[in-house]
């Protein structure tokens, strides 16, 4: 078999969480275009419905279920209910997260109540989708766990302590489940750099990634690729593992101070 | 369509050290890909020239063009002189694929200057090398793909290992540190992080390649097949915001310390 065939994803069943808009809008078509059929979710039912239009053009089948996924009610609930119209889940995507309320807060200003729903959306979710999801896979002997993380997972930030913590832990998470679990689950994480969703404020409040290596921000549809990549058989032997797509970002370390330091990069 | 962008139809490319089993693997999977693919070795060697010519007639199966040529890597002039080449013959070039790999295992206070000297040269200078001779052509059509496959001896120490090791961590920052330089020319540079393989070398040794087996969480080693995929990620349109990175395929070995 060649190496591409081995990208070829038809029959495969993958959960994507938050894929309301964004990248997770993003792999959800991707891994349709690769062969699979999608559970798309997200807490806010109207924005997955534009995901799974797209899914569904590509010929696939979608289930959309509104989730919230810091509920692990809600959450069994959607891994039920996925598996009871697919009957099987291949690869779950653990993409829902953000930035929440008090992101940017000095320490004494974050409230318990801030603290407690940031790590709840960026790791407890996680969590409680992975824990309803493994059991299934144990039983088949198989499957792919994708966790969303962030530069902000592996390197810290003035004030910004939720969701640094969050997205660290998210990683070391990911890395005990391989401990745990390989090789019948191979669990890897994507670290994407600055990604603005087609968000002009964004854009302009990261000066259009001027100050990245690479001298641009980064576009959704660059994910798809890398999330068809770990969900496929070519990353067999790949697990517990982040992959940085981040124009060069984190090989420099410019990305905090937003100059290169010592040579500067060519000026615009 | 997701899949076609991992395509590398049209591309040319060049693997130094696929008479290795990684280099190997990488150049097969490329051409499989749909690259025409130039081979070449780590050292002057008759086993190795061997190799490589094999790996050239793998190519040729698959359809694709290349040929083989025995270098040593660690010579300027060769490495010049072959990247010359595949250009004249591709008419450019697209992929470089660093696979040199020397495996050197001695007690640090038993290393002679001229033997560190070989195992930095021929693992890390020539990687330096190459890629300095390809980044002229790729800088020149702003166009390039660098994968520089290293080891999880880059990452962590091994007694008796110190050349291989300091030399193998030396590749991972070349390559973050050209991947900067060369970020806005259309040139990424990344490196794919090989876990363990039965290439003979450090697990020669039947007993240590047992207690390897059971320590790592895949009861098992790669097979070179299983890492090279990572190389067609990143030499093709399916990575274009990715650089300066290492991808590592090495069966969760890395999360246990």
């Amino acid at each position: 078999m060649g190496v591409l065939d081995k990208l070829k994803l038809d029959g495969n069943v993958a959960v994507i969480t938050g894929a309301g808009r964004g990248l997770g809008r993003a792999m959800a078509a991707a891994l349709a275009e690769a062969g699979a059929d999608i559970v798309a979710t997200a807490r806010t039912e109207s924005q997955i419905e534009e995901s799974a239009g797209l899914v569904r053009d590509k010929g696939r089948r979608c289930l959309v279920v509104q989730c919230d996924v810091t509920d692990s009610e809600s959450v069994n609930a959607m891994v039920d209910a996925s598996l009871g119209e697919f009957g099987r889940i291949d690869i779950l995507v653990n993409n829902a997260g953000g930035a929440t309320d008090g992101f940017g807060n000095s320490l004494e200003a974050i409230t318990d109540e801030q603290w407690r729903v940031g790590i709840a959306t960026n790791l407890t979710g996680a969590m409680y989708c992975s824990r309803a999801v493994i059991p299934h896979m144990l039983e088949r002997g198989s499957g792919k766990i994708i966790n969303v993380t962030s530069g902000f997972g592996l390197r810290a930030g003035r004030n910004n302590f939720i969701y640094t913590s969050a997205k660290a832990g998210l990683i070391n998470f990911t890395r005990s489940l391989t401990m745990t679990y390989a090789p019948a689950i191979q669990a890897n994480l994507i670290a994407p750099g600055l990604f603005p969703h087609g968000d002009p404020a964004m854009e302009e409040w990261w000066k259009h990634g001027k100050f990245v290596p690479m001298g641009r921000l980064g576009a959704d549809e660059e994910l798809g690729p890398l999330c068809v990549f770990l969900a496929s058989d070519l990353t067999s032997y790949m697990n517990g593992q982040v992959i940085v797509l981040d124009g060069g970002g984190l090989a420099g370390g410019e990305l905090p101070t937003r100059f290169a330091p010592v040579v500067p990069l060519e000026s615009e | 369509m997701v899949v076609e962008q991992f395509s590398l139809a049209g591309n040319a490319a060049l693997v130094i050290g696929a008479s290795n089993p990684l280099g190997r693997a990488a150049a097969v999977a490329l051409a499989e890909a749909g690259a025409d693919v130039a081979v070449a070795t780590t050292t002057r060697s008759q086993q190795e020239e061997v190799a490589a010519n094999s790996c050239a007639n793998e190519i040729w199966a698959l359809d694709r063009k290349g040929f083989a040529q025995a270098i040593d890597a660690a010579d300027e002039r060769d490495v010049d002189s072959l990247v010359e080449r595949a250009v004249s013959e591709f008419g450019c070039l697209d992929i470089l694929v660093n696979a040199q790999d020397l495996h050197f295992a001695q007690p640090a206070l038993e290393i002679s200057l001229a033997e560190w000297r070989r195992v930095i040269d021929a693992n890390l200078t020539g990687v330096f090398l190459a890629c300095r001779a390809a980044g002229r052509e790729m800088l020149k059509r702003k166009t390039g793909r660098i994968v520089n496959i290293s080891s999880v001896l880059a990452e962590r120490g091994m007694a008796n290992g110190s050349a291989y090791c300091a030399a193998q961590a030396g590749v991972l920052n070349l390559t973050r540190a050209l991947a900067l330089e060369w970020a806005r020319s259309g040139v990424t540079v990344n490196s794919v992080g090989a876990g363990w393989i039965d290439a003979g070398g450090f697990l020669a040794d039947e007993n240590m390649k047992r207690q390897l087996e059971r320590y790592l969480p895949y009861k098992r080693l790669a097979e070179p097949e299983e890492i090279s995929g990572a190389v067609v990620y990143l030499a093709s349109d399916a990575a274009t915001y990715l650089t300066g990175q290492v991808v590592w395929i090495e069966g969760g070995a890395l999360s246990h310390v």
